[in-house]
């Protein structure tokens, strides 16, 4: 497998559209920073909440996996791998507390589903940058 | 605020992802347009008959 078939979906994943630019796909690389980068912003800026890893800490095996259900609400695990899916955005979130979420904002959820909407589109964003790497798109 | 509207919420959420996806689907300007049109009308469009749907129940 060529190595760019590796780099660009990473890098895509990392920063959106960088994976279309290393290719000299600039036009589409633009455009998708700027709408990725744009709904995660209006979603920030709207109180939506990125969410992190979180269960409860387990003290036996089984627990490991009950614990996934008994969280406050087991559907924020999909959301944490959705919110994965921009992958700067999430560890500068964890790392400089910002995307905790105003719950008491009615922009919440609104602000919680560009968050999640825009880190689900830029892994369809880093499979493109793949596909032409191997030259399965142009 | 930003958006306090719901419904103007909806359509820039739209915009962008038909935007997004448009340029992964499809290659020529053309292709593009048609396709990013379809899927926002389709996304707003479903979301306000979705919406007048719920609104039965109220009823």
């Amino acid at each position: 497998m060529k190595t760019k078939a590796v780099v660009a979906p990473l890098l895509g994943w990392i920063v959106p559209g960088l994976g279309h630019f290393v290719q000299k796909k600039y036009l589409r690389g633009i455009i998708f920073f700027v709408s990725i980068s744009a709904m995660t912003a209006m979603g920030l800026a709207m109180g939506g909440k990125i969410y992190p890893f979180y269960i409860e800490k387990p003290e036996t095996i089984f627990q490991v996996f009950t614990n996934l259900l008994k969280k406050e609400n087991p559907l924020t695990l999909l959301a944490f791998f959705a919110d994965l899916g921009n992958l700067l955005v999430y560890l500068a979130s964890r790392v400089l507390h910002f995307g905790q979420g105003a719950l008491e904002r009615m922009t919440f959820e609104f602000g919680t589903a560009y968050i999640a909407g825009a880190s689900l589109l830029n892994y369809l964003v880093a499979l493109d940058a793949h596909d032409i790497a191997v030259g399965k798109k142009k | 605020m930003i958006f306090e509207s719901h419904l103007l919420s909806m359509v820039v959420y739209a915009f962008f992802t038909a935007l997004v996806l448009a340029f992964i689907r499809r290659r020529e300007s053309k292709a593009r347009l048609r396709y990013g049109l379809f899927v926002f009308l389709i996304m707003v469009g479903g979301a306000l008959l979705f919406g007048w749907f719920m609104y039965l129940f109220t009823l």
